[in-house]
């Protein structure tokens, strides 16, 4: 199986040193690299950090810390796992969520020393907006307050509190006392922590289920292709699964059509499942990227006005302003019609009702009146109820659909 | 990932950038991933390559990548364009006279010049992150600034699969594009799997062992050495890397002159 994971928390609490640790544990790093890093840390008058092998710019050395977002794969005991760190800066939030946006599950690391800190907070506030539920939580540093089993538990109530705060279900969740500098339950078991009777992280992140909603067909249409004088739709299956001759429609466009053929470069398919990128020819209609298909007895719905929760990474968006809001293939413009509640995206606590504008790290729910656009909400269809915003050619926030279909 | 998921990701990306730009091209090196992305590209567009597959020439390639490229071109039928920055070849740029600067000219200068001739706004480069921790960095849309700059202290926000695609601005300087990388998320291996999977993609004889050796990747001939291999066979490949503890780019000398290097070369704009 293979698992995504994301590693937050606050800035030197440990992320990058932690990866590092799985990473050289794991032995899934070349020996040359290991002379390069400590060559490296000899020419800057450093100590060997772990770290060294995620933060690969010179900047990140220099400044000791992680200033972008990086994936790295590597096989565990049993799974395959692409692991993401994030800086734990708040500067860089923009990068933190470019990072977390494609995590299956999450690792939030804090200090035993630091305890609970901003971005902390903020980081577990942003995952769970971006649904990503599964969490485990490691208590790093543990060899710098003597493998203390008081002081983890301190932490570990001080975190669940936290978390709980924001509805997380705490009571199922694993809290794993680690040192990453030293290896302690991280891939092995700690010789100083005798009293941790749980799993090492690697032994979590084994265990880890990815749960399979079923859920309704939808297709998102990226392009039309003309291939051997045949009109080709080609897109990705984004939930369900697509048979040859289905009966669908294609949204906003109201076409209704069969599907005759499904082509990849390989020949015919009789089906197609969530996540294949395919082609398919239908019996007539013409439809634009941007539109989604669904299944007639299911079928995706058009909405010229929705209600999302966003975070903002722009200086400030104003009600009544336009932006540019892209769902799967659409890209459609759309006004900020309501600004329901301004969201502190440290604690989630709601700052202002009905404010005129919002600023950057702002969350906030907000009522988008839009071009006819299909987008389901996040907890129905996730893969089509997501959502960014784009202003100036440039990507200043996202979010998720709370209620896809708003009366104005 | 599976190579199923490898795949559909790739043919995913390659559909939405030639849906969101007007005139891009495909970067060839004639080695093993950007030719494993050539066929992608016949897979995400059923067949042709519709955008010219473009190939810098350092006049510096082993013979047998200017055979392998001839050949290929030949039979799969796609528009072969050649960039070469020949002003700096007619002047004697070579590795003597610094591995940063060669590579710089002879390839990053040579783009430059070539898009600015050509306008492309999207430029397909095969490279992935496991290759490099600098590589490894990198958005699968990264934009490069009017200067060909690859600013990557101030990434764009890339979540999910919502790429962004800035266009190329009107004024000013031209060379600014957006990079796009199809197989950012492919490992080595994955791409060896790949291959011997497809069975149609061709593959340079010099990844295979003679004489105790073979090249694990391939570049210009005074910069590239080969490592011990007995791997003669795709199959054999497979397992060699399964196990192995060295490095991919471990015969590529210009990565190592000195620290940061391929940071500083990326930075310039080199792929």
């Amino acid at each position: 199986m293979s698992v995504n994971v994301v590693l937050v928390g606050h800035v030197d609490h440990g992320k990058s040193t932690l990866i590092g640790r799985l990473l050289y544990d794991s032995e899934s790093i070349k020996d040359e690299r290991v002379e390069e890093i400590q060559k490296l840390a000899e020419e800057y008058k450093r100590k060997f950090e772990f770290a060294y092998f995620l933060d690969s710019f010179e900047d990140e050395l220099k400044e000791e810390r992680t200033i972008d977002t990086v994936s790295l794969m590597f096989k565990g005991k049993k799974n395959f796992y692409t692991i993401t760190d994030v800086p734990g800066h708040k500067e860089f939030i923009k990068n933190m969520l470019t990072g977390a946006s494609h995590a299956d599950v999450a690792v939030l690391v804090v200090s035993a020393e630091e305890g609970v800190q901003e971005q902390t907070r903020r980081h577990m506030f942003l995952l769970k907006m971006l649904g990503i539920k599964q969490v485990f939580v490691v208590v790093n540093k543990m060899d710098a307050v003597e493998y203390n089993k008081e002081r983890f538990e301190e932490e570990k109530e001080q975190i669940s509190k936290l978390l709980d705060s924001f509805d997380y279900a705490t009571g199922e969740m694993l809290f794993i006392p680690v040192s990453a500098m030293e290896g302690d339950n991280i891939y092995k078991y700690s010789e100083h922590m005798k009293w941790y009777d749980g799993p090492t992280l690697i032994d979590a992140l084994d265990g880890v289920r990815l749960e399979g909603k079923e859920k309704p067909l939808r297709f998102a249409v990226q392009d039309i292709y003309k291939v051997e004088d045949e009109e080709t739709i080609v897109g990705r299956v984004e939930s369900g699964i697509l048979r040859r001759a289905d009966n669908v429609v294609f949204e906003p466009s109201g076409v209704k059509a069969k599907v005759e053929k499904i082509n990849v470069f390989d020949g015919e398919l009789a089906e197609a499942k969530a996540g294949d990128s395919i082609g398919i020819i239908i019996n007539g209609g013409v439809v634009k990227r941007g539109d989604v298909l669904g299944l007639l007895e299911k079928p995706p719905k058009p909405t010229n006005a929705f209600l999302g929760e966003a975070v903002l990474l722009d200086k400030n968006l104003k009600k009544g302003e336009v932006v540019e809001i892209r769902c799967g293939t659409a890209k459609v413009s759309g006004e900020i019609k309501e600004i329901r509640e301004k969201i502190d995206s440290e604690t989630g606590a709601v700052l202002e009702s009905n404010p005129e504008e919002i600023n950057e790290h702002d969350a906030a729910t907000i009522v988008f009146a839009t071009e006819p656009l299909v987008v389901e909400e996040f907890a129905e269809i996730p893969e089509l109820g997501r959502f960014v915003l784009v202003k100036a050619n440039r990507n200043i926030g996202a979010g998720v659909v709370l209620n896809a279909d708003v009366k104005m | 990932m599976g190579l199923k998921e490898l795949e559909n990701k790739s043919i995913y990306i390659l559909r939405e950038a030639y849906a969101e730009f007007e005139n891009p091209a495909i970067l060839w090196s004639m080695g093993k991933d950007s030719t494993t992305a050539l066929w992608l590209c016949r897979k995400a567009f059923l067949g042709e390559i519709p955008f010219p597959v473009i190939h810098i020439d350092t006049g510096y390639k082993f013979k047998q990548m200017y055979e392998f490229r001839d050949r290929i071109a030949e039979e799969w039928g796609f528009d072969l364009v050649i960039a070469k920055n020949e002003e700096a070849m007619k002047a004697g740029m070579g590795p003597e006279k610094g591995k940063l600067e060669c590579c710089t000219a002879l390839k990053t200068e040579a783009l430059m010049n070539y898009l600015d001739k050509h306008r492309f706004d999207a430029l397909f480069l095969a490279i992935r992150r496991d290759e490099h921790g600098i590589r490894a960095k990198e958005r699968v849309f990264s934009p490069r600034d009017e200067e060909f700059r690859w600013n990557y202290r101030d990434q764009p926000l890339e979540m999910w699969d919502q790429y962004q695609t800035q266009g190329r601005s009107e004024k000013g300087a031209v060379q600014n594009h957006t990079r796009v990388h199809p197989i950012l998320h492919w490992r080595e291996l994955d791409v060896w799997e790949y291959i011997k999977q497809e069975k149609d993609i061709p593959v340079n004889p010099m990844y295979f062992a003679n004489d105790g050796k073979r090249y694990r990747s391939l570049g210009c001939e005074p910069c590239t050495s080969p490592i011990e291999s007995t791997a003669k066979t795709i199959d054999e490949v497979v397992e060699e890397l399964r196990t192995t503890k060295v490095a991919e780019r471990s015969g590529r000398a210009q990565d190592k002159e000195k620290a940061f290097m391929m940071q500083k070369l990326r930075a310039l704009g080199y792929m």
